[in-house]
């Protein structure tokens, strides 16, 4: 099992690799909202530079700009982006017969959903280092960029990569149950934009906290994508954790349940389609 | 004589309405050369997929190398080499990383990889292309890299499901010689699919002519051959005439003489000398003649004989149309990726 598991890794890694296509389309999202949306999406600029700082940092929960803390959403947010490709290569492997190939070899249902899975986690987080340089790199270029305030620890740096990571296999067991529940590209294409923007405006990754009406702020808690950035948010930003009622450690035991629920579907999902077919 | 493969009654009903595979029975011996002969919808990839533990039975039994393939599909899979009728090859690996990813699949001793992955790169002659991404392949590189990843952990049985599709007549004799030669080396059973006749009669041992689900003949190629009684002179009238075949019958070394789609077929040991003779009689009972042809035994001859109609591609969408469009799919990502 664990020969096969390593074997088809490798195998979903150099796949990965070697699309630089996937790559960009993985970044472009989430570059454009970083060059474009971030930029003119100011917030500071309002009322011509009078607004109290004060009301900016309950705002944006202890994020010294707009950016600053709008840069961490898109940071988790190339987690979705990233991940829906390994749901959509099920679909091309089905198409194109490697699927098939697969099944009919003595490689476990596990052994198969579980390389894409651990691809689908580790892929997305080079992207992710890549989102929050990006983002420190326009600051430096004399664009509204990341300030990271904090001094991030080990222990932080540690935390973040946890998100980054946690994050990623729920959004890949997802996507991945998707790819095994769909046999069109056009269908699972449909399906990945049905759930992108819902989980997308339901989250706190755009909006600044402090805007949201305590509804939606419920609704945001339990969102993936707020419980990653709100480590990421704790980590980076100087004093961010007096505006969050819980420490990194909950939000990431929150995600953990999320991806471990996903999994569990999806790996039910993966079995189903993987078993003789009747 | 051990038996490789061993089906009882089995049958595949799709969705409770299709009947794809219907109480099929037969036994290949270890190391026979099995065919199964039949034109597109038949019934042969759906036999291979039960025989695989790919495709649950609705009845019946089968035993593989000794493993019974619905109680053991894990062992089942272990034991066997398929060679599917669509390219399965991962394009965006190269031929060498295919073959990797199958040995360890199949649990190839690690010691041994690298010299069974460079000897079958050399025998399928694409060792030269060894590293490079499989989608840069042409069709018949493609169909020996197949190859290659479904013999990489030396399996007792070889099931190749319509295997040369799509290849040219170079392309198929070539990859049917690798066969041939593993067959010979390795004592290995090999149970074919195919809707090339020409193929099962050169390599297989014995052929069971499967239609619309059911088997209608069994035996080795000359077998089967001699068992249309020689040479078929099919004679095609202008009108019928009721009484024409009794005639035809009365003629000497005429064994047996039937009516098909409007045409008489007419067996005899030596057709050559009875063409004139045919003709004559058909002459004297006022009949026109339309066509006349002669026909040494083939296997085309067989399948009209056993299910009779001509072997010829069925008007319905099959597995085989599918596997070649998306073999037309597969080349135009191919061709945009490069």
């Amino acid at each position: 099992m664990m020969r096969a598991l390593v074997a088809l890794t490798r195998r979903e890694i150099l796949r990965l690799t070697r699309n630089p296509q996937a790559i960009i389309t993985s970044l472009m999202l989430p570059i454009l909202y970083l060059i474009l949306f971030g930029q003119a999406f100011n917030l500071q600029n309002l009322g011509g530079g009078r607004v109290p700082s004060a009301y900016f940092l309950e705002a944006f929960r202890g994020a010294p700009s707009y950016f600053s803390y709008f840069s961490a959403g898109m940071t988790g947010f190339v987690a979705v982006t990233a991940t829906l490709f390994i749901g959509a290569n099920v679909i091309f492997d089905r198409l194109f017969g490697v699927l098939k190939r697969t099944a009919a070899s003595p490689a476990s249902a596990a052994s198969i959903f579980g390389s894409r899975l651990i691809a689908g986690s580790i892929q997305p987080i080079g992207l992710a280092f890549l989102v929050l340089g990006l983002s420190i790199l326009l600051g430096k270029l004399g664009l509204a960029g990341l300030d990271i305030t904090a001094n991030v620890t080990v222990v932080g740096a540690l935390e973040i990569l946890l998100a980054i990571v946690i994050l990623s296999a729920m959004f890949a067991s997802l996507f991945l149950a998707v790819g095994f529940s769909i046999e069109t590209p056009q269908t699972y294409f449909a399906a990945v934009n049905a759930i992108n923007l819902p989980v997308l405006l339901t989250s706190a990754a755009l909006y600044p906290w402090g805007t949201m009406p305590p509804w939606f702020q419920n609704i945001a808690s339990f969102n993936p994508i707020t419980l990653a950035v709100n480590v990421l948010r704790e980590n980076l930003f100087a004093g961010a954790t007096a505006y969050y009622p819980y420490g990194p450690g909950v939000y990431l035991l929150g995600l953990l349940a999320w991806a471990l629920a996903m999994f569990t579907v999806a790996i039910l999902l993966a079995r189903r389609a993987l078993a003789p077919k009747r | 004589m051990t038996e490789a493969i061993h089906a009882e009654g089995l049958s595949k009903t799709y969705n409770g309405k299709v009947k794809a595979v219907e109480n099929v029975a037969f036994t290949v011996n270890a190391g026979e050369a099995y065919g199964f002969l039949g034109p597109n919808g038949a019934g042969k990839t759906t036999t291979v997929a039960m025989l695989t533990a790919g495709l649950a039975p609705t009845a019946g039994s089968a035993v593989v190398d000794g493993i019974d393939v619905f109680a053991n599909p894990n062992e089942i899979k272990r034991r066997i080499g398929i060679v599917f009728q669509e390219s399965t090859a991962d394009s965006d690996l190269t031929g060498r990383e295919n073959l990797e990813l199958a040995a360890a699949l199949f649990s190839v001793p690690r010691k041994e990889v690298r010299g069974r992955i460079d000897s079958l790169l050399e025998r399928m002659q694409i060792g030269e292309a060894a590293d490079r991404l499989a989608k840069t392949y042409s069709g018949g590189m493609r169909r020996r890299l197949e190859l290659a990843v479904g013999i990489i952990h030396a399996p007792r049985v070889l099931f190749l499901d319509e295997p040369t599709l799509g290849l040219d007549p170079q392309g198929r004799a070539g990859f049917w010689r690798y066969v041939e030669e593993l067959r010979k080396e390795h004592g290995m059973t090999v149970f074919l699919t195919t809707h090339y006749l020409e193929e099962a009669d050169g390599l297989c041992d014995r052929i069971a002519i499967i239609d619309h689900g059911h088997i209608v003949a069994t035996g080795t190629p000359s077998e089967l051959k001699d068992r249309l009684g020689g040479d078929v002179v099919t004679i095609k009238p202008t009108r019928t005439e009721p009484t024409l075949a009794a005639l035809l019958q009365t003629i000497p070394g005429v064994t047996a003489v039937t009516l098909q789609d409007g045409a008489y077929r007419v067996k005899g040991t030596n057709g050559e000398q009875l063409v004139p003779a045919l003709v004559e009689t058909c002459t004297r009972a006022n009949v026109g003649l339309a066509s006349v042809s002669l026909k040494r035994p083939s296997l085309d001859e067989v399948f009209l004989e056993f299910t009779g109609r001509e072997f010829r591609e069925d008007d319905s969408v099959s597995a085989t149309d599918r596997a070649v469009r998306i073999g037309q799919v597969q080349q135009a990502f191919g061709r945009a990726r490069r």
